[in-house]
């Protein structure tokens, strides 16, 4: 009865309808049951096969096992769909209010100022340079005379110096640090030296304690080129490729030839603005071969050694990195504002 | 410095203004901008008075009816007598701005509606005169904007000089630079004077008694000046240097004095005494009027221009007001000298005077340019005053001024120096745009000459520096440096000074840097004993606020001000730290020590902080476990013994930090006393670090322990001990008793209160044992914290709860 073979087809399609259609684990046991239990369907098949004849037997016997296998498959596959459906049913009543607010730890930040002062001390430490450091409070020596500025050079006047008691004054530059770390060194040598300065400025541009990084290079072959070099690669490093310079001549004492640096404002893409009083261009620091006079004051022979030197503002750097306005920000302490930087 | 651009144009031709201010800036002047001068009349308009009519409520007030070019004529209520119809005159309309900032509203005058405003040459901003309105040339075009009418705002070059440049305050200087930037001719101002009177030689004698102090002296003698107003001409070019204008005499000296940076002074030659100028020190004791209203007590040291009797002029610096000229004055000396630099800067600087004067004298003056500028002086009085110049200058030389050298500049040096490949036609045509002769003494080396003027051009260097600035530094070839290589590494106290900033930042404090003035009195605010060394503090002699004129010995007083003014701020909480030296004065000479410290502040939250539940610990536990784990970072080896070792730390909360025995820092709660002092109405703990003592302290060495693959086995032990009794003791005797097998100790709970027998508090610890060979038993375990029960009951009293 080749008929009753094909019958098994039907009886599948109404099995996998009544497995898909069980919306709970027990609804679906009572269909397996209905099925694959002992008294189920397919088990009435099977004690039918008794009846058969060998080869039918056989046949019919593969057939019904098949759909055994078929529909204990299909059980499994929606045991699995209605316990996934149940975990996600006990979640989502765990669900929390992921809008809350997290719980951060407590976030402090680094100064602008100490950020910027890793950045430049990470990039000339990549070219070789060392750093040295020398006290605040100097001598008028060390920050003038040893540098060619004498007691009667008008450069003493433009310097708006702080003095302290004893005769001392608050270094009004890192080059105080050239002549300390000079003195008794035999070149080549490359260091930078950054730190805390100080002028008689209050002026919303300007503030009393500010800090400069300075760097010189002494020895046998190095020129202004070189120094040029140094710098336009340190102002890509800090602003970028597309920064430009503008070296222009300028007067130091103790540089010879002294130049200033420049760069095209960032805020204006040069045009001319109100942060760069409208020229395009933002003093960035000063610049020169050491002066032939300084190196014999810190014993080096100016015939056989020469070296560059160079004195940036770090403070503009970081005020142009954060946008901020005024220098004061800077110095206040206002957590306000130091928790945004 | 500022000049006329009209007036340089005279001197020598000028490109546009943008490449003016490029090349003028490029080439070594600072700030370099041009602006106009003057009130903008752009606004306001010519004025046609039509018709002139008496006010029907006022006596003083006329209407009038005005053309202004526009529409109806405009009545206009004005109060000037000189007002009349026919007139042109300056009309501001309703809703312009007047030259004082003001916007002009239309008002009712006396019940007449005014429609605008005819404006005086004082509102105008143009003179003080207040007689009455301004009235303009008949030809002026109705309608037109008054600026169009009146003179053209005049343009005006401001630059920075540096002072190694003296010869560029002036006009003459500037329009060299421009031609050694942009080529073209100088145009020298006429000097030479018509000599129409009697020798000056009559009329006076020169004489140098201080022969180091002038150089050069001439004078001139002007006879039957009228010293009235000087020409508007004259006075617009002083104005836009910011001179104002005194009288053609003195006008026409500043007028020189700007164009050629000589400069000079005039003398009432009728109140000299004895027909003598005699250059000579002061007298000790003598005293000079100067023309700035003060009378000077002059040092022997300062130089001064004399008559017979008595000192007239402070040199090179201010002149004198007894023999100053004024209205009548009818016969002048003119005085143009070279004084030296050193001596006017210092009398300049005893005196406290600034003068234009002084400022080029300390900067350099053209030592050959004397005479020229006495010439042109005198020149300009007979055109403008209608004097009569004497014959011939009356001269006199002290020590010669040390004269243009001859600089040899060896190429070589030059190129190597400045990274070029000057030849020497090439480096002669450069030097040659800044007057500087050069010829080729031998190949390679160049004999130079620097002109007169330029007294900064001494040594080799120099001249390369011209070099590269008439070549311009922006076109020397960019490279980089070649040279040995050798390693670097950060300084050890700058390492540990970052490592302690991240270690903080890591706790959730925010690095601070503060100014380091301070006012007077923070140790007295800190509590310190009188003996605190950080009570003396180094003063500022010249402080930018009088308020603040000490240099901190503490960063403490800083941080403390910055919570007082963060809580006014209503940050909370505050945290925040600085890593910054503090100054020591020491005896002299020994210079004042600089110490790196580190201080931290806590305040504790006056608001719950977030929607969570758990509560911080006292501000103190939070602080001491930054603090611990600030020394670990820092690698050193350090602990916290118990104790204020500082005045201004609450004395029961409190602790040292030591290493080797010595005290490198404290942490603790702020002082009561010294928290009111400061208006910190918030619980606030400190930490402070000397971190130069830090460096030196031993280190804790890192070093691996074998980690165990058996079990852990935990046992809690809960004990009543005294209140009094301290849990570090606790812990380090469970650590002792428990014998090899325990493997850590804490303390997880502390309790006191309902339950807890009076006096006494629970505290209750966790013992972990663990062996690295094999898995301990139970027994082991049980015995181990028998001993450890036993020994707390003995010891410290502590019975099981």
């Amino acid at each position: 009865m080749p008929a009753e073979t094909d019958s098994l087809e039907p009886l599948l399609a109404q099995a996998c309808a009544e497995i898909a259609a069980a919306d709970s684990l027990p609804a679906l046991a009572l269909v397996r049951a209905a099925y694959l239990g002992r008294k189920g369907s397919v088990a009435a098949l099977l004690r039918g096969l008794g009846a058969l004849a060998e080869p039918e037997r056989l046949r019919q016997g593969r057939l019904a096992n098949q759909a055994k296998e078929r529909i204990e498959q299909a059980v499994a596959e929606r045991r699995a769909a209605l316990e996934a459906q149940a975990r996600d049913r006990v979640l989502g009543e765990q669900r929390l209010d992921p809008t809350l607010p997290g719980a951060a730890p407590p976030a402090g930040a680094l100064h602008p100022i100490t950020r910027v002062m890793r950045d430049m001390v990470g990039f000339f430490s990549s070219l070789g340079f060392g750093i040295e450091e020398g006290p605040e409070v100097d001598s008028e020596y060390n920050n003038f005379e040893a540098l060619n500025i004498d007691a009667d050079h008008p450069a003493r006047d433009e310097q708006d110096t702080l003095y302290v008691e004893g005769g001392r004054l608050l270094r009004t530059h890192t080059s105080t640090v050239q002549i300390r770390a000079m003195t008794g060194r035999t070149p080549p040598f490359r260091f930078i030296a950054p730190g805390r300065v100080y002028r008689h400025d209050l002026s919303p541009r300007h503030s009393p304690m500010f800090h400069q990084i300075e760097g010189f290079l002494v020895d046998d072959r190095v020129n202004f080129g070189d120094l040029k070099g140094v710098l336009f690669a340190f102002a890509r490093f800090l602003m970028g490729d597309a920064v430009r310079l503008r070296f222009r001549s300028n007067h130091f004492p103790f540089t010879e030839p002294s130049g200033e640096v420049d760069y095209g404002c960032l805020i204006c893409d040069g045009k001319g603005c109100a942060t760069c009083s409208l020229s395009g261009w933002i003093e960035w620091g000063g610049c020169g071969m050491i002066h032939p006079r300084v190196l014999e004051r810190c014993r080096i022979d100016p015939r056989r050694w020469q070296g560059f030197a160079f004195g940036m503002s770090l403070d503009r750097t970081a005020m142009l990195r954060l946008g901020l306005p005024q220098m004061r920000h800077l110095f206040e302490g206002d957590l306000r504002v130091l928790e945004q930087l | 410095m500022r000049l006329s651009l009209d007036w340089l144009a005279e001197l020598v031709d000028l490109p546009a203004d943008a490449e003016l201010i490029e090349g003028l800036s490029v080439g070594g002047f600072e700030d370099v901008s041009v602006t106009a001068t003057g009130p903008d009349f752009s606004a306001l308009r010519v004025g046609h008075v039509l018709e002139r009519a008496a006010h029907p409520n006022a006596d003083r007030l006329s209407v009038c009816r005005v053309d202004v070019g526009a529409g109806d004529p405009l009545e206009i209520v004005c109060g000037a007598p000189n007002v009349a119809a026919g007139q042109k005159v300056a009309v501001a309309l309703v809703g312009t701005r007047l030259p004082d900032g003001r916007t002009l509203e239309r008002a009712k005058l006396r019940g007449v509606v005014s429609n605008g405003m005819i404006l005086s040459a004082r509102e105008l901003g143009l003179s003080d005169e207040h007689e009455g309105i301004l009235v303009l040339d008949p030809a002026a075009p109705v309608g037109a904007p008054l600026s169009q009418a009146l003179r053209a705002a005049g343009r005006v070059l401001e630059l920075g000089i540096t002072p190694n440049r003296g010869d560029a305050a002036s006009l003459l200087g500037v329009a060299r630079e421009v031609r050694a930037v942009f080529g073209g001719a100088l145009r020298l101002p006429e000097s030479a004077p018509p000599e129409r009177g009697a020798p000056a030689r009559g009329a006076i004698a020169v004489s140098i008694e201080a022969p180091d102090g002038c150089h050069h002296y001439v004078a001139r003698v002007v006879r039957g000046v009228r010293n009235l107003a000087s020409p508007d001409w004259l006075q617009r070019k002083l104005e836009a240097s910011g001179l104002r204008s005194r009288g053609v005499v003195v006008d026409v000296t500043n007028l020189v004095l700007l164009e050629l940076g000589q400069p000079l002074h005039a003398f009432d030659l009728r109140e000299l005494r004895g027909g003598q100028v005699r250059v000579r020190r002061a007298r000790s004791g003598e005293k000079l009027a100067t023309l700035d209203g003060e009378t000077r007590e002059l040092d022997p040291r300062d130089l001064v221009i004399a008559d017979e009797g008595r000192a007239i002029a402070l040199a090179g610096v201010m002149g004198g007001r007894e023999t100053e000229v004024n209205a009548s004055t009818v016969d002048v000396l003119i005085e143009s000298a070279h004084f030296a630099a050193v001596g006017v800067r210092r009398s300049a600087r005893r005196h406290g005077i600034r003068s234009e004067a002084s400022y080029r004298f300390e900067r350099g003056v053209d030592p050959e340019g004397v005479r020229r500028a006495a010439d042109r002086a005198a020149r300009l009085l007979a055109e403008l005053a209608a004097g009569e110049v004497a014959e011939g200058t009356v001269e006199a030389r002290g020590e010669p001024a040390p004269p243009a050298p001859e600089i040899l500049l060896e190429l070589a040096r030059a190129n190597h120096l400045l990274g070029t490949r000057f030849t020497a036609a090439q480096a002669t045509a450069l030097l040659a745009r800044v007057e500087v002769t050069a010829r080729e003494a031998e190949p390679g080396s160049l004999r130079c000459r620097p002109p007169s003027h330029r007294g900064d051009l001494r040594i080799p260097e120099d001249l390369a520096e011209e070099l590269a600035r008439i070549h311009g530094v922006d076109k020397i070839a960019t490279t980089l440096p070649v040279g040995t290589l050798a390693p670097v590494s950060l300084p050890p106290l700058w390492a540990l000074a970052d490592r302690a900033r991240d270690a903080l930042v890591a706790a959730g404090l925010f690095e601070c840097l503060c100014f380091p003035f301070v006012p007077e009195g923070d140790g007295d605010r800190l509590g310190l004993a009188p003996e605190d060394p950080r009570r003396r503090t180094l003063r500022v002699v010249n402080p930018v606020k009088e308020e603040e004129g000490r240099l901190r010995a503490s960063l403490l007083p800083s941080l403390l001000r910055l919570a007082r003014q963060n809580l006014d701020r209503q940050v909370d909480p505050i945290r925040i730290f600085e890593v910054s030296r503090v100054f020591h004065p020491q005896e002299e000479p020994e210079p004042p020590a600089e110490p790196l410290w580190l201080a931290g502040l806590l305040t504790a939250p006056r608001q719950k902080r977030l929607w969570q539940t758990s509560t911080p610990p006292p501000v103190f536990f939070e602080l001491k476990g930054i603090a611990e784990r600030l020394l670990i970072q820092l690698g050193c080896m350090a602990s916290l013994r118990e104790g204020a070792v500082q005045p201004y730390l609450h004395p029961g909360a409190a602790a040292a930090i030591l290493a080797d025995e010595q005290v490198i820092g404290s942490i603790g709660e702020l002082h009561p006393d010294v928290a009111a002092r400061f208006e910190i109405d918030v619980p606030c703990a400190l930490l402070e670090l000397d971190l130069e003592r830090a460096l030196r302290a031993p280190r804790r060495a890192v070093r691996f322990r074998e980690v165990s693959r058996f079990p852990q086995v935990r046992r809690d032990i809960a004990v009543y001990v005294a209140r009094e009794q301290r849990a570090e003791e606790l812990l380090a005797a469970i650590a002792k008793t428990a014998g090899p097998d325990l493997h850590s100790v804490e303390l997880f709970d502390r309790y006191e209160g309902a339950g807890v027998p009076e006096g006494r508090l629970s505290l209750a610890f966790r013992l972990v044992f663990q062996r690295l060979d094999r898995t301990l038993t139970d027994a082991e375990v049980a015995s181990a914290v028998e001993r450890v029960v036993r020994m707390l009951s003995h010891r410290f009293g502590g019975n099981l709860r």
